[in-house]
């Protein structure tokens, strides 16, 4: 039920900002942080659920990639990254300075130029 | 169907493309939400706005009643309460004489910000300092919607587990203050204080830890503490 929303989402987004350009839209990249709860294979079918609703997107692909979460440690300088949950840079220090992993960006669309 | 294919450009298995053209962007999939937050921000500029998560079943709204009947005379308070159906939780307020409104979410697993900006539009917050969202009960999807809250309070109940920080790590990661509730049923559930709090604090070394039980008024008298701390900080004036 949330992941057809952000599937949703992403396509208004994009309908926001390239309104001319829509329907040449082809690949859809997402980056999606550990922490933002997205599974990739529920996004996938997610995403051929609400192309029954919104056939302008049949021949659009959408890739979803996980990136881990990173925290900064403001006393060594470090960035690490989170392993099980505990945010904790190497040096020993707590930190929930997360500087990677809470996002969910569209970071590149393709357009075919057909 | 898809298999995420990250670095194969250009796409050939899809009807003939020719040239593909591609934009660089940096579009973020919850702006729309943080908007709205930062416009509720704006419209509650004397109001504390606390923003409260926890599995269903927690206590949530019986701590929202017990903390009406204290509060009661020292502030003003008011809740908005999000269910996916019925308007249960605001009858159980509003019979303890709390200003509380409704938000049935329609089946959705949390609340957004945009049902509470038209929330506020429904509900007289006149002389009202507090206000409490009480969120859907759900440990995931609440914790990446900000509602414009100041301060988020996730409630733990001792018969759901001491794993759980560790297992919602976001919620933890992204509230100020765990409570601790049902604490009155400590000697009955494999359940430690200690144990819930070191792995909340390996989650977010910042969170403050409280326990409470509604049913017996344990840590109430400190809930209500914290609360009026920080409806002062919010306002600049003493409230109490």
């Amino acid at each position: 039920m949330h992941e057809i929303s952000l599937v949703r989402n992403i396509f208004r987004t994009l309908e926001g900002e390239f309104p001319a350009d829509i329907n040449r839209v082809r690949g859809i990249y997402l980056k999606a942080g550990l922490l933002s709860n997205v599974q990739p294979i529920l996004m996938q079918n997610a995403f051929v659920a609400v192309l029954e609703d919104e056939p302008r997107y049949q021949q659009t692909t959408l890739y979803v990639e996980v990136l881990p979460i990173l925290i900064h440690c403001d006393d060594c300088n470090k960035t690490t990254e989170v392993q099980q949950y505990r945010f904790i840079c190497s040096c020993g220090k707590p930190s929930r300075n997360v500087v990677q992993g809470e996002e969910l960006l569209i970071h590149k669309v393709e357009f075919t130029d057909e | 169907m898809n298999n995420g294919k990250m670095n194969s450009k250009p796409k050939s298995n899809q009807a003939s493309v020719g040239a593909v053209q591609c934009e660089n962007t940096t579009l973020n999939l919850l702006k729309v939400n943080d908007f709205v937050a930062k416009a509720i921000r704006e419209r509650l500029p004397d109001v504390l706005v606390v923003n409260v998560c926890s599995s269903p079943g927690s206590g949530k709204t019986t701590l929202m009643q017990e903390t009406g009947k204290r509060l009661a005379g020292h502030l003003n308070m008011a809740v908005l309460v999000g269910d996916p159906e019925t308007e249960r939780d605001a009858i159980r307020m509003r019979n303890v004489g709390i200003n509380a409104l409704q938000i049935v979410t329609g089946g959705m697993c949390h609340i957004e910000a945009q049902m509470i900006y038209q929330a506020l539009d429904h509900i007289d917050l006149t002389g009202v300092d507090l206000l409490f969202i009480e969120n859907v009960g759900n440990l995931v999807c609440p914790a990446a919607f900000d509602l414009g809250e100041d301060v988020r309070v996730t409630l733990l109940a001792t018969t759901e587990g001491d794993d759980k920080p560790k297992k919602y790590p976001r919620m933890f990661l992204t509230s100020e203050l765990m409570v601790i509730s049902k604490a009155d049923l400590l000697p009955y559930v494999p359940f430690t204080v200690e144990n819930v709090t070191q792995d909340a604090r390996e989650v977010n070394p910042d969170i403050e830890v409280l326990t409470i039980s509604s049913t017996t008024g344990e840590g109430l008298d400190a809930w209500c503490a914290w609360l009026l701390a920080r409806v002062e900080q919010k306002k600049g004036v003493l409230v109490a």
